[in-house]
């Protein structure tokens, strides 16, 4: 049966063999070249009022992006399957980067950059660590062959996540930490644990929090400063169950950000017309809070249209996914689909109410050139899975 | 095509989109057979890129509507944002980009009754700054510095709650020039701190007037929650209070709040996130407070002022130290209030910009003098003599002591038995003395049989209280002031209610009580104004105008109704027994002129007749307390004068006067005698 198989996949190839379609994933093309143009386009109207939103700085970070894409898509990842060690330590090393003397940059009081030597370029390690963690993730996950067998296994699994998503927060920077987290666990997910396991982590794990949670504050108050989480962090997460409540502290950014999409209506206010990010209402309209930027100046449909290409995006990713032969590439694709996927739905649910405040970019739209190269090496690296998806039949 | 409507053809398009692309993988999944019909999957341990990706089409399913439950709960919740609550957050849009600016309206004038302005306004310049300036230390203490104010007192300013949490704090008002030009070039280093131009009430006549025109102040947090409460009908004619606003706080200031108030402007801007103005649309002038017109006239009542401020002066002269007292005097034609004095005064100007806490703590103390209080309309004293005109015409109206009756005054009344027996003033005695030389003398004894009868008349043994209530004694008297006291006119009922944790013998309405009131003594408590405006109607016979200091009000920018008082008749007092008001009348006209020549040679000199009585309150354990009133010409009667001073002795030596000031000014006549303080007449 296998062979049955095996021989009417390699015909269809043989068929296309030479055509575009066989080399490209032509949806996740699609997809993501009419994201940089939209994305592209709306930074280009916060650069009309928002001064540090510089058209001509995302127009390089696009165009770098799309060479990284290039080399990505001709590069082979498999050989990475077998460099578990390896990846591991280079996870970490990048996510600690910011703290290397000679390397560390640290202006205007943001943390977690580095200064490349010589270069100068600056650049957000944590983003490069995202992917090399999934590769990191899908290479253990591959070794199971697509079932774990033992609950042992399964803590084993779950313990190593905990590295690369303890270390990111560590780093400092908890939204990236969740992203991390998020994309491990979806590549856990499918590495093929029971159904019972699973459950079981998602009910630990609500616990664990909400008892942390609760830990937190408790300790705060009796030791008389920050233990668990900075109190900004609470803050946030409080202020995300009443926005109005304190409507100059940390409420406020939520408050706004509920008012500029809100308010955008159906069609949007239009270019120029939206008073909250345009009249500086709304706090980082062009990295944190795009979406809401977006919401705002093109409304209803402007929000749809975005959803639409990244649902395309996402899906199209999840059927490459699966149409790979190798269990490694497979699993690094769905990595890639849960990274996607959680940072769409922090980036528009916190815009929106749904999801606590962190300040995470919104893949392809965000201003910002670390993301927008990783993110576009991400499509590269779908498109390379996709390239590759016959050779190892 | 309804936009709600496009979006659910769009929504529908997705969701088909949607299962369409599940089925689609499903499609796909079929070409793929590594997973076995059964389930159990190849174990074989393949090498580096071996071919057995295995797939689970459950997990790929469960994935695929995980990431659908992503999209569709950001669609939902942006349906109900985007299309569904729009409106409200358009409004909250709009609500953030404006700011209503409001600018104060100037209170209207307080004129006396010829146009002299008695409490004006006048422009100040005050530094302003929120609350939160108070957490940079270093800033305020440069301020401090520059307007030459202690830190702490700054500090206080600021942190201060009465102006309320959102509008700014003044930190100090009337700031010079210079000091003003300096913060605004130098506005960098005050961050926060802004400059505001601030109208207010000035008094070109120091305390002239204080007790009636009273003070403004902030609107006290009271006053803001009792706007809350009312209904929209009440609202929609009232003034809308904000927080910080200066509105009337006692006097004319209080009572016509509602004219005086003026109606502040307001400009709408539009502001970004940093609050700078970017444009402006809608501006409301401000429209100034009506002026007002009072009755006073400014010369009567700066000659009420003096004339108690010169009967105290004539009551030291005779070892008493009186501080407090009252005079008033009445147009007795119309109510008209002429002048109204209360000693002590108070200067009305240390409540402009607040009051300092240390300034009203003094104000209010109980060991002071409550110089707040306008006694003239809030004090309470016993009548004394004063009340014997009311007391003969009761006598009379009721048959219990007629015209033809008479006493012999032998000094000590002995009427309710030896051992009850009352002093009269004059302790070497009177001699016989009907109700009119009773009054011209005051002669006590007159009016303890008077009373004697009274308490013992079957059919009326309460009609001396009902003659005194007739004349609208123990009433308010309706005058357009504030903070108005009652007075009491005692009787049996109220002592039995008074004294209910007494035993029964000791709640008896007695005798003696009836023979105190009949003089004026023992618990009958009236008003200064209450009193003048007695002898308004005696003066009138029977007719009292509801006393009142409003003339009129005119709109400054001369729109809006010019409003003036109507004469309102308070009561008529009708005394059906014929002559009985004569009798009255002899007695207070041959008390001027005939119980004293010390007396009578201070009223010789005015170019009208006048009728009078004087009377000295007793209280236990404190120097008298000296009544004086008059009411002129004695024939054709227009004005009542009544005086009264605390602890000052004998009213002929320390209120009289005070009358006889205000007569002076009324008919332009000075006192040209000296006044010696050894008349002890009552």
């Amino acid at each position: 049966m296998a062979t049955d198989a095996l021989k009417r996949v390699n015909k269809k190839m043989d068929a296309g063999k030479n055509s575009l379609r066989q080399k490209i994933s032509v949806p996740v093309l699609i997809a993501w070249l009419a994201l940089l143009a939209y994305g592209a386009f709306v930074i280009w109207t916060a650069s009309l009022t928002i001064e540090e939103a510089s058209f001509s700085r995302q127009l390089l970070g696009i165009g770098l992006g799309c060479v990284l894409a290039f080399m990505c898509w001709r590069s082979d990842f498999s050989g990475l399957a077998g460099m578990t060690t390896v990846l591991l330590i280079l996870d970490l090393i990048v996510l600690f980067s910011p703290y290397i003397p000679g390397l560390s940059y640290n202006a205007k009081g943001m943390t977690g950059w580095i200064k490349i030597p010589l270069i100068g370029l600056t650049f957000q390690p944590v983003e490069l660590a995202k992917l090399i963690t999934i590769f990191f993730m899908a290479s253990l996950g591959a070794q199971y062959n697509g079932r774990i067998d033992t609950v042992r296994e399964y803590i084993k699994f779950c313990g190593m996540l905990a590295i690369p998503f303890g270390a990111a927060v560590v780093a400092g920077d908890l939204g990236s930490g969740l992203v991390v987290f998020f994309s491990g666990a979806v590549i856990i997910m499918m590495s093929g644990p029971r159904k019972e396991w699973v459950l079981c982590t998602i009910a630990l794990l609500i616990g664990g929090v909400s008892i942390m949670l609760a830990l937190d504050s408790v300790l705060d108050a009796a030791l008389g400063h920050d233990v668990l989480l900075k109190q900004y962090q609470m803050n946030r997460l409080l202020v995300f169950i009443d926005p109005e409540a304190d409507t100059s502290g940390a409420g406020y950014n939520l408050l706004q950000s509920l008012i500029a999409v809100g308010s955008g209506g159906f069609f949007g206010k239009g270019i120029g017309n939206a008073s909250q990010s345009g009249a500086g209402f709304l706090p980082e309209a062009h990295t944190d809070f795009v979406f809401a930027l977006l919401s705002e100046e093109f409304g209803f449909v402007g929000a749809l249209v975005l959803l639409a290409l990244f649902a395309l995006l996402i899906f199209a990713t999840i059927r490459v996914a699966h149409q790979s032969d190798s269990l490694f590439l497979q699993l690094a694709a769905l990595g890639i689909v849960g990274m996607w996927t959680f940072q769409l739905l922090e980036e528009i649910g916190m815009s929106i109410g749904l999801m606590p405040i962190t300040g995470i970019p919104l893949p392809f739209i965000s201003f910002g050139s670390s993301s927008m190269l990783m993110q576009c090496a991400a499509v590269g690296i779908i498109q390379s899975i996709w390239r590759s998806r016959g050779k190892a039949a | 095509m309804d936009p709600q409507v496009i979006v659910i053809l769009a929504g529908l398009i997705l969701m088909a989109a949607i299962i369409g692309s599940l089925l689609f993988l499903r499609g796909y999944s079929g070409k793929f057979t590594f997973d076995t019909q059964t389930g159990t999957r190849p174990r074989a341990s393949e090498g580096e890129g071996s071919t057995s990706g295995v797939k689970s089409n459950g997990r790929f399913k469960l994935l695929t509507m995980g990431v659908a439950s992503v999209f569709a709960a950001i669609i939902a919740k942006l349906w109900s944002m985007q299309m569904v609550s729009s409106d409200y957050y358009d409004g909250l849009a709009e609500k953030n980009q404006t700011r209503t600016v409001t600018t104060p309206a100037p209170r209207g004038r307080i004129l006396d009754r010829n146009g002299v302005a008695i409490v004006e306004n006048r422009a100040s310049l005050a530094v302003v700054a929120y609350r939160d300036l108070a957490e940079n230390r270093i800033v305020v203490r440069h301020l401090a510095n520059v307007l030459g104010m202690p830190y702490m007192a700054v500090l206080r300013n600021i942190q201060d709650n009465t102006e309320g949490a959102q509008s700014p704090h003044t930190i100090a008002t009337d700031v010079r020039r210079s000091t003003i030009a300096y913060i605004q070039e130098h506005i960098d280093e005050f961050p926060g701190v802004r400059i505001a131009e601030r109208t207010e009430r000035s008094y070109p006549h120091g305390t002239l007037a204080c007790h009636v025109v009273g003070y403004t102040g902030t609107v006290s947090q009271e006053q803001l929650d009792a706007q809350e409460k009312m209904s929209e009908e009440e609202r929609a004619g009232s003034i809308a209070y904000q927080s910080g606003d200066i509105v009337g706080q006692a006097g004319v200031e209080y009572y016509y709040e509602s004219l005086l108030q003026g109606i502040r402007g307001e400009q709408v801007v539009q502001v970004d996130a940093d609050g700078n103005v970017v444009g402006q649309s809608g501006a409301v002038p401000a429209k100034s407070g009506s002026d007002i017109k009072l009755t006073l006239d400014i010369n009567i009542q700066r000659a009420c002022e003096e004339g108690l401020a010169l009967g105290m002066k004539v009551a030291q002269s005779t070892s008493y130290h009186p501080t407090c007292g009252a005079c008033v005097c009445l147009d007795c034609t119309n109510g008209e209030i002429l002048g109204m004095a209360s000693a002590p005064t108070f200067d009305p100007s240390v409540f402009v910009g607040g009051v300092s806490s240390d300034v009203w703590d003094v104000l209010n103390s109980d060991s002071g003098d409550h110089p707040l209080l306008n006694r003239a309309i809030g004090g309470l004293y016993m009548s004394a003599s004063t009340i014997k005109p009311f007391t003969s015409l009761a006598g009379i109206e009721y048959g219990v002591y007629t015209a033809d009756m008479s006493s012999n005054c032998t000094g000590f009344w002995t009427g309710l038995g030896e051992a009850w027996g009352k002093k009269c003033w004059l302790e070497s005695g009177h001699g016989v003395r009907n109700l009119e030389t009773g009054i011209r003398d005051s002669c006590d004894v007159v009016f303890y049989d008077l009373g004697k009868n009274f308490f013992y008349d079957e059919k009326n043994p309460e009609g001396l209280q009902e003659m005194y209530r007739r004349w609208g004694l123990g009433a308010k008297t309706g005058v357009d002031l504030p903070s108005e006291a009652e007075g009491r006119i005692p009787d049996a009922a109220w002592k039995e209610t008074h004294f209910k944790d007494l035993p029964a013998d000791q709640r008896a309405w007695g005798a003696g009580d009836m023979t105190n009131i009949a003089i004026g003594q023992g618990d009958i408590l009236v008003t200064p104004l209450q009193m003048a405006l007695a002898y308004c109607g005696l003066a009138m016979g029977g007719t009292e105008w509801t006393p009142h200091v409003l003339l009129s009000a005119v709109a400054r920018d001369g729109e809006g109704d010019v409003f003036s008082y109507e004469k309102k008749k308070r009561l008529t007092a009708k005394v059906k027994a014929e002559g009985a008001l004569d009798v009255a009348y002899r007695g207070v006209h041959s008390m001027i002129y005939e119980e004293s020549p010390v007396t009578a040679a201070h009223f010789t000199n005015l170019p009208v007749q006048v009728a009078g009585k004087s009377g000295t309150g007793e209280k236990n354990g404190e120097d008298p307390y000296g009544w004086f009133i008059a009411y002129a010409p004695f024939d054709d009667p227009k004005y009542v004068v009544a005086a009264v001073i605390e602890r000052g002795g004998y009213g002929s030596t320390c209120a009289m006067p005070a009358v006889r000031t205000v007569l002076g000014a009324l008919y332009n006549s000075p006192d040209d005698r000296p006044y010696v303080g050894g008349d002890s007449t009552r």
